[in-house]
């Protein structure tokens, strides 16, 4: 399965996918020891620079196509445990820069967290919703232009007013944001890179869960 | 037959072009670049930053042109791919005037085309601190005072916006976009305008159209003879933003600026498929920006390097990219092409004149017309950005002229070995730098005497190396 991944070839990999089903392998350790080992390995070449995102991308497409399949046979709770968190991943509302956004949404995926992507320009208020929808850990949010990142600032202010700030973590990352930025408006963190962001995306979850 | 119109194309954008997904689209991108990189054997040599290959300029040219024609571009707020047919690219690029003049009375220039390896000196350089955060009000005039009183500058970039107008914070979309817009254009005449170079051009790098629109003013604002940047986003893609610019410049008759490039780690794959991509995008400016029409002009951005730890620009494999990019583009277009480098260290230090160095041997004596903008450090600091580096890149600029690619090649690797141990995720890409105050003294607005001697030790380490200084 992990092969599949790796060869980014969604049809060997529901195959290989309707195979364990038959074959009564636990589903959980298929994706965990099969279709999730593949994509961090597409995930770790991608940090040496041998892959690319278009790489990342055609990779999760793959694992997601065999995890519907295998989804059938186990219980939505088992599925959630194996998952590293939930994170509800954007740019700003007035940014349209999507390449950085789309390379922490893959990072995290091969990484073994459930990514909601909201895309670009998306609107503090529908970054809460979608969050509150799906219950996530952590909503991160990217910026490449300083006009667009006091909408940072306006995300929390929202999510102070309507009361429910303690309910996610806020995780920031983009070219112009900086940590001290990040500390000024009261995020949980940031991540001057993909590989940065999944690291503080692991901290912040195991943070709320134990708190 | 001509070109289809602006008209047309934004027909095209808006109306007709083919509802595409994004991702279909970006995908594709990759899979047609991966395609064409196999296709036409371009390998990326890491032992070659500037090469010497005609054949393979050629090759990338033939690949650039072949992935604009099957993909075309996209428009991000329609979802509409932007085609055009081979008959109608073939047009576009024989309309392309392949001169530009700009600026006013004294400080009037005219851009025209160079060869690889041409004797002559990039006919205009613009400078700027691109991406640098600098206050309103009398600090970011003398900013820009500092960069036009050097006498190698003609002209300079203007951008990104501040973070405030009048003492408030402006975000994006909002009505204090408009009136900053005019206010920095405003204060950028007033630095002109002491520097003893009224008409001196420049390029308005506003994100929002109505920021450019707001600033438009034949005497006191943005002239015609000045220019309003438009972006082509990675890889080909456009939004309702820019192409406003690009409407906006064309009736009120403004020089054209059209920034563009190719992000390796991207959409495009590899440094081959980033190579492909920029060359592509180049064509874009001229079929969807219209660069060919009026006094306009391309700035083939230098290939970025994305990766998980860090965005870098003048890296090897960018320098390689950058280097074969502009020679395809002198070799078979009247594309005027300028320069453009953005530096992983910050102002003051020696690793930004060597990166600055390096990023010229892969541009003018690989035919670059000209230099547009400046350096930058992609994190934000405060007051990053001095006109100490905009003399340097002008000066070794004009020493590149007649140099032949192998000894660019030479040159660009020493520089690289001095430097590209440095660009590491623990430097965060390099030193950080030093800030215009700590830089010039603000009352002089002359460079301190520390850093004028970081500047001439590797201005002399070139000499040294073999770079004659002809013109300054």
């Amino acid at each position: 399965m992990s092969e599949a991944v790796l060869n980014f070839d969604s049809v060997a990999a529901v195959d290989a996918a309707r195979e364990a089903v038959a074959l009564k392998i636990d589903p959980v350790k298929a994706i965990e020891g099969g279709l999730a080992k593949g994509l961090r390995e597409i995930g770790d070449r991608f940090e040496r620079g041998e892959m690319y995102l278009p790489h990342l991308i055609l990779g999760a497409d793959a694992m997601e196509a065999a995890v519907k399949v295998l989804e059938e046979h186990v219980p939505r709770e088992e599925l959630e445990s194996i998952s590293r968190g939930t994170v509800v991943i954007g740019t700003v509302e007035g940014d349209i820069h999507d390449l950085g956004l789309r390379i922490v949404a893959s990072m995290l995926r091969a990484n073994g967290f459930k990514v909601h992507d909201l895309g670009c320009n998306t609107k503090s208020m529908d970054f809460i919703e979608k969050a509150k929808e799906v219950d996530a850990d952590i909503i991160a949010v990217s910026s490449l232009m300083t006009t667009t990142m006091p909408f940072m600032k306006d995300l929390i202010e929202a999510l102070e007013v309507t009361g429910i700030r303690d309910r996610f973590k806020i995780l920031l990352g983009g070219g112009p944001v900086s940590e001290r930025w990040a500390e000024e408006i009261g995020a949980d963190g940031y991540g001057r890179d993909a590989s940065e962001a999944v690291r503080v995306a692991k901290e912040l979850v195991a943070e709320r869960r134990s708190g | 037959m001509t070109a289809p119109s602006i008209w047309e194309v934004l027909d095209r954008a808006c109306n007709t072009g083919q509802l595409t997904a994004a991702k279909d689209f970006d995908m594709k991108i990759f899979s047609v670049a991966s395609r064409l990189s196999k296709e036409h054997g371009i390998r990326y040599d890491p032992e070659t930053p500037v090469s010497g290959d005609d054949g393979l300029a050629d090759d990338a040219w033939e690949a650039g042109f072949e992935l604009f024609r099957e993909v075309g571009s996209y428009c991000m707020n329609s979802g509409r791919v932007i085609k055009f047919d081979e008959s109608e690219i073939r047009d576009g690029l024989r309309e392309v005037r392949g001169e530009a003049v700009v600026g006013e009375g004294a400080e009037r220039r005219i851009l025209t085309l160079r060869g690889v390896e041409d004797k002559r000196p990039p006919s205009i350089v613009c400078g700027g601190v691109i991406e640098s955060d600098f206050p309103e009000g009398e600090n970011f005039v003398k900013l820009y005072q500092s960069i036009a009183q050097e006498p190698v500058i003609e002209g300079f970039y203007v951008g990104p916006p501040l973070h405030t107008s009048e003492g408030r914070l402006v975000r994006s979309g909002t009505p204090l976009e408009a009136h900053l817009g005019r206010s920095m254009v405003s204060w950028v005449r007033e630095a002109v305008r002491r520097a003893g170079r009224p008409g001196m051009h420049f390029i308005s790098a506003c994100t929002p159209a109505i920021a450019n629109v707001a600033a438009a003013d034949p005497v006191e604002g943005l002239r015609r003879t000045d220019g309003i940047v438009s972006t082509i986003m990675p890889e080909l893609k456009t939004d309702y933003e820019n192409l406003n610019k690009v409407t906006f410049s064309h009736d009120y008759g403004c020089v054209k600026h059209v920034y563009n490039g190719g992000m390796i780690g991207g959409w495009a794959g590899g440094p081959e498929g980033a190579l492909i991509v920029s060359i592509a995008s180049a064509i874009m400016a001229v079929m969807v920006y219209k660069v060919g029409i009026g006094a306009s002009y391309n700035a083939l951005g230098y290939l970025r390097a994305s990766t998980p730890n860090y965005s870098a620009f003048v890296t090897r494999p960018c320098l390689w990219g950058s280097s074969i990019g502009s020679q395809a583009i002198s070799r078979n277009t009247k594309i005027i092409n300028t320069a453009v480098a953005m530096t992983n260290a910050g102002p003051g230090t020696e690793m930004q004149f060597q990166e600055i160095a390096a990023a010229l041997c892969a541009s003018i004596p690989c035919g670059r017309e000209g230099l547009s903008q400046g350096v930058r450090r992609f994190k934000v600091r405060p007051l990053l950005g001095s006109g100490l580096e905009n003399r340097f890149w002008g000066e070794v600029g004009h020493a590149m002229a007649g140099v032949k690619r192998d000894f660019a090649n030479s040159l660009a690797k020493e520089m690289l070995a001095r430097y590209e141990n440095k660009i590491t995720k623990d430097s965060d890409g390099g030193p950080l730098g030093y800030t215009f105050d700590e830089i010039y003294d603000l009352n002089t607005l002359t460079p301190r005497k520390n850093f004028l001697e970081v500047y001439e030790k590797v201005k002399k380490e070139l000499g040294d190396l073999g770079l004659e200084f002809k013109y300054y």
